[in-house]
């Protein structure tokens, strides 16, 4: 029953922490720019007055892939709470990104075929380097679940996994839609052709996908946390701290292209891991 | 029932079957023996699961004198493919099979050691998985190629029907399938292996335009290069058991194997014959080309049988090799087909080519964990093995409905495919979906592959990048069939029930198998995996497939190493996708055009817009493929120098070894 | 509902539509987002796709090519929208009054709600536009303000 209850709550508080974090972000976003900005709580107005707005559709099937991802999104996150299996977790996230990109690709408009391709190419870029961390997590205790990183007593992640830290950055930049890589939307002032993938989504499911997105903050800032489980106030600090190192990357980066994310990301990313991931063999001499 | 009429009917009922409708030309009464054979092959690999593992020897001497003049029969039909299509890599390779048979089993004297061979089948649990993939899968596949066909040479308007010799070859094939994964005995192993590689000949030919016959040439040039492997391991092993029979049984190698490092070469050289049956890098080509067959084809090779063939050779062997440098090689052989055929996969602008490169990527995948040999990887192989059958069986159905309806394979010209014919996209849909998405059975496979795969961390790399890849091409073919205009009230098409049934009852094989997976793991997979390597851990508690760490399973109380809890996910799947589908409606009054800049013109349904000079243009799209960066003209020559040198280390690592 | 209501207040996203304006307004109402003016303060926002917006800005005068487009975006913003039009020429067609391609104002071709003249109009002018779209529509929904 316990289960349920700490399901149940982090269903309703993970939304309201993703939403003041995207508050933050777009005040921190606007103070690096010399602006005043919104209030924090800026994200739930729009939020809920996209709720008010009428729908207006351009196919069924992309409002039936839009509640997948939130769904499949959700799930995560209990995934993440519950303790369960990160490598499972990181499919599941799989899930919830494809559905996303299919809800793009089901209607006729080139913008949001647009975004969904490029939304594709990142998922090319970072699963990867996420299905990785869970390996170089395995390497490091010899088993998928997060309930064995967050064991009273387990040693930190981050000292012997830093490289993959490193990369799992690299990812963070990609999940939260920021500069380098807000190819395939992207948030706020930003456009990138018309919003790319977002472009037939309006009113209510546009507000699903904000939802979404908080949950994915969450889940991502959580997955970083992860690196330091023992306390785990360390780890939220750490995660927190690589959240603004991210908001300062997306002012003082440009926007570069799909190849070049994805060859980056690629020779960066896992290069970090696999180095990381050998080391941890060597020095164990296997699992 | 007694286990004599088993037997007869898992392997020779499809022959007689197969003659029956050759010889009967009408096509009812065809379509009722192809029914009625599918039928009593489902029941029949049934009641063979009931029966339990047995072994069996047929009491007369006959059979084994008319398999040594079949497989001669064989080969010297081979010859004269060769000579009369002009295929000199044909006639080379049937001449490498058939000189060293003959004189190995004439000139050493072995024919009379083969003939005492008891027993020359033995069917474990291992055996009755395959042989209910083949008989259900299978005969799935026969029933829904009856209407295929008559469509196929109708629309070809071909004057002269060849749809009884195609029936032949395709119904005669279940029954080679069924004997080659319950044959103990080798030459008969290598009987069955020939027969499903004519078959394969056969029918891959079958539409005698000059592609179809190259192709046909290239899958028999390559699988009988496995066929002289799979000799001179027979001869290797008849030398070393000092000129009797003793090695040349599976069982006998499989338990002096894992001892005696002298067996090394000839297992790596019938895990090579399996490689090439399975179509891993560098031999893909011959799966590729067997695209031109009608679907059906494809169907029955890349789900239950031929290709399964060669990854359960590997997996039958792989007790002879546990602990081995072989079984690493193994290990990253397999992985590396599934990195490459993956990537490949992208780029491939037919449909019918995206699933051939992702069948190969899977065998791979499952070669892999056959090679990584831990009983969480032999339990993902034999899992992986069962899901691909249902799912790629789906799929390749669900190409050859589509081709049957837009009548092209090209994945351009299924643009849309949502809007005409919303039955068959919602079937593909779920195809697709099982492929590569959880919770459905494939990924649980491809989870379970990734838990055990650090054993060897270089094939745990290869495996990450390839599962990126999968979900890429997957999602990127989907999305093509999704897309539609701002429309309601779409008509649904009706299929013909030859088409329609098979289809479902494979959709429904997929939920049933998925949800149930856990029970069925506990009372049917896990001796499986028990055939292979000894499992001590349960993977399975109650509905959920759970990894224990070892010392769960040596009696502490340690933790788990990972947990898949299967119908919680599936309830997630039905509240994310099924209920949205069911409950999502939407108003005529909501439908707005898509965003063109405001150019649209007309209606809310328009793909049509005014560009300059006031011209209305029609909207296109197209997908996006990268071949620049991973068609095969971009990467196979790395693919195929890696693999080539990795088939290169793997002779140099088991001579060395055995020397 | 009230949140929704207040939230409507709160979160107007504009997506501006240039008809065939000498490009004087347009700068002036880019100029709103740069840090002096900064109404991203009152949860403005420019969105760039009519299926986004809640307040469609308009600058220039509608000739007969726009016009078409201007419905076409407008039918495409999903209700409850306004529209500001910005500068003269939005308002009457202003100088170009009565040339042979010009039809004269937006309120030509859809229905305007707030007008804010000027050649160019100001920024503090375009932002007291929006606030007092944000007025009408607050009265229409009956939430005090």
């Amino acid at each position: 029953m316990n289960q349920w209850w700490i399901a149940i709550i982090a269903i309703i508080v993970a939304p309201i922490i993703g939403g003041f974090l995207a508050g933050i972000d777009r005040k921190i976003t606007a103070r690096l720019q010399g602006r005043y900005g919104p209030p924090i709580v800026q994200p739930f107005y729009d939020f809920f007055k996209l709720l008010g707005k009428s729908r207006i559709a351009t196919s069924r099937m992309q409002f039936v892939w839009i509640y997948g991802y939130l769904v499949f999104m959700i799930t995560c996150v209990v995934f993440l709470v519950l303790k369960l299996d990160l490598l499972l977790l990181i499919f599941l996230l799989g899930f919830a990104g494809i559905s996303f990109v299919l809800g793009g690709f089901s209607s006729k408009s080139p913008y949001s075929h647009f975004g969904a391709n490029r939304e594709l190419m990142q998922i090319l870029s970072y699963e990867p380097v996420l299905l990785l961390m869970a390996l170089g997590v395995y390497a490091q205790n010899g088993s998928f679940m997060i309930s064995e990183i967050m064991k009273p007593g387990a040693a930190p992640l981050l000292p012997s996994l830093w490289p993959i830290f490193i990369a799992v950055l690299l990812v963070l930049t990609i999940k939260l839609r920021k500069s380098p890589f807000d190819l395939s939307t992207s948030h706020h002032g930003h456009q990138e052709l018309v919003k790319g993938i977002m472009t037939e989504f309006s009113g209510p499911y546009y507000a699903l996908i904000n939802l979404t997105e908080w949950y994915e903050i969450v889940l991502v800032l959580g997955i970083v946390a992860l690196f330091w489980a023992n306390p785990l106030w360390v780890g939220i600090i750490i995660a927190l701290a690589a959240f603004v190192l991210e908001l300062i990357i997306d002012n003082i980066a440009a926007r570069m292209t799909v190849g070049w994310m994805v060859k980056f990301t690629w020779a960066v990313g896992l290069v970090l891991c696999v180095l990381n991931i050998a080391y941890l063999y060597l020095i164990k001499g296997g699992a | 029932m007694d286990l004599n009429w088993m037997m007869a009917v898992a392997i020779l009922l499809p022959l007689i079957a197969g003659i029956l409708v050759f010889i009967i030309r009408q096509y009812h009464i065809r379509g009722l023996i192809v029914i009625l054979t599918a039928i009593a092959l489902i029941i029949n690999s049934i009641f063979l699961m009931l029966h339990g593992p047995d072994t069996y020897t047929p009491t007369s001497h006959y059979w084994g004198l008319a398999i040594t003049i079949l497989d001669y029969a064989m080969l010297l039909f081979y010859i004269y493919a060769g000579l009369s299509l002009k295929n000199w890599l044909v006639l080379i390779f049937a001449l490498t099979q058939i000189i060293p048979l003959a004189y190995w089993e004439f000139g050493m004297g072995a024919s009379k050691a083969l003939e005492e061979i008891k027993p020359a089948f033995v069917f474990d649990h291992l055996s009755i998985v395959m042989v209910l993939v083949i008989s259900i899968v299978g005969s799935l596949i026969t029933i829904f190629a009856l209407r295929y066909m008559y469509d196929h040479e109708h629309h070809k308007e071909i004057e002269k029907s060849r749809q009884s010799r195609f029936l032949f070859w395709l119904v005669m094939f279940l029954g080679a399938m069924n004997g080659l994964v319950m044959a103990n005995n080798l030459l008969w192993l290598y009987f069955f292996w020939e027969v499903t590689t004519l078959c394969c000949f056969e029918l891959i030919a079958h539409d005698l335009t000059k592609e179809a016959i190259n192709n046909a040439a290239r899958a028999l040039w390559m699988n009988s290069i496995g066929g002289t492997a799979m000799i001179l391991a027979m001869i290797y092993l008849f030398a070393k058991g000092g000129g009797t029979a003793e090695l040349l049984t599976l069982e006998s190698i499989i338990k002096a194997g894992g001892n005696q490092a002298m067996l090394l070469l000839p297992v790596a050289l019938m895990c090579f014959t399996g490689f090439i049956k399975a179509a891993q890098f560098p031999f893909q080509t011959w799966l590729l080309g067997a695209m031109v067959a009608p679907t059906p084809v494809s169907a029955l090779l890349h789900s239950s049988t031929m290709v399964k063939a060669g990854v359960y050779l590997v997996l039958r062997l792989a007790p002879a090799f546990a602990g081995s440098y072989l079984g690493i090689m193994v290990a990253i052989c397999g992985a590396f087909t599934f990195f490459a055929a993956s990537i490949l996969a992208i780029a491939q602008t037919t449909g019918k080519r995206v699933l051939a490169y992702s069948t190969i990527a899977n065998l791979g995948l499952i070669i892999a964990c056959a090679g990584i040999n831990s009983p969480l990887a032999i339990a993902a192989a034999i899992l992986l093995i069962i899901f691909h059958a249902i799912s790629k069986c789906l799929m390749f159905l669900c190409a050859g409905t589509i081709e049957h309806l837009v009548w092209s394979r090209e994945i351009e010209d299924m643009e849309g495919l949502a809007e005409k014919f919303p039955v068959t996209t919602f079937i593909t849909a779920i195809g697709i979906l099982s492929m590569f998405l959880p919770p459905f059975g494939m990924l649980l496979g491809k989870w379970l592959a990734l838990e055990s795969v650090f054993a060897v961390p270089l094939a745990a790399i290869l495996f990450v990048i390839a599962s990126a890849a999968t979900m890429v091409f997957w999602a990127k073919w989907l999305g093509r069939l999704l897309q539609v205009l701002p429309r309601l009230g779409r008509k649904f098409e009706s299929l013909s029930l030859s088409y329609s049934v098979p289809l479902w009852l494979l959709v429904l094989g997929i939920f049933v198998v998925g949800i149930g997976v856990a029970p069925v793991y506990q009372r049917f997979v896990s001796f499986a995996v028990n055939n292979v390597v000894a499992a001590t851990e349960a993977f399975a508690a109650g509905w959920n497939i759970v990894v224990p760490s070892a010392s769960v399973a040596a009696g502490g109380t340690g933790a788990l190493i990972g947990s898949f809890p299967v119908w919680p996910l599936y309830i997630v799947f039905g509240v994310a996708i099924v209920l949205p589908l069911i409950f999502v409606t939407i108003k005529p009054g909501e439908l707005r055009p898509v965003y063109l800049c405001g150019e649209q013109v007309g209606g809310v349904d328009t793909d049509e817009w005014i560009t300059t000079a006031d011209q209305k243009a029609k909207l296109q799209l197209g997908g996006f493929y990268w071949q620049g960066a991973t068609g095969e003209g971009a990467v196979n020559p790395w693919f195929y120098t890696v693999s080539i040198a990795l088939l290169i280390i793997l002779f140099a690592v088991v001579v060395g070894v055995s020397l | 509902m009230g949140i929704i209501n207040t939230s409507r207040i709160k979160s107007p996203w504009i997506m501006h539509f240039d008809n065939s304006s000498c490009n004087g307004c347009d700068i002036e109402v880019l100029a709103c987002l740069t840090p002096l003016y900064d109404v991203e303060r009152f949860g403005i926002v420019n969105m760039g796709n009519p299926k986004h917006a809640d307040v469609l800005v308009v600058t220039g005068p509608v000739n007969r090519r726009t016009a078409r487009v201007l419905k076409n975006l407008y039918a495409q913003i999903p209700d409850p929208k306004m529209v500001i039009a910005v500068g003269t020429c939005a308002c009457s067609g202003g100088v170009f009054h009565n040339c042979y391609n010009i039809l004269g104002g937006v309120d030509k071709v859809i229905p305007v709600d707030v007008y804010v003249p000027g050649c160019a109009a100001k920024p503090e002018a375009i932002i007291d536009g929006v606030v007092l779209a944000l007025q009408k529509l607050s009265k229409a929904l009956g939430v005090a303000k």
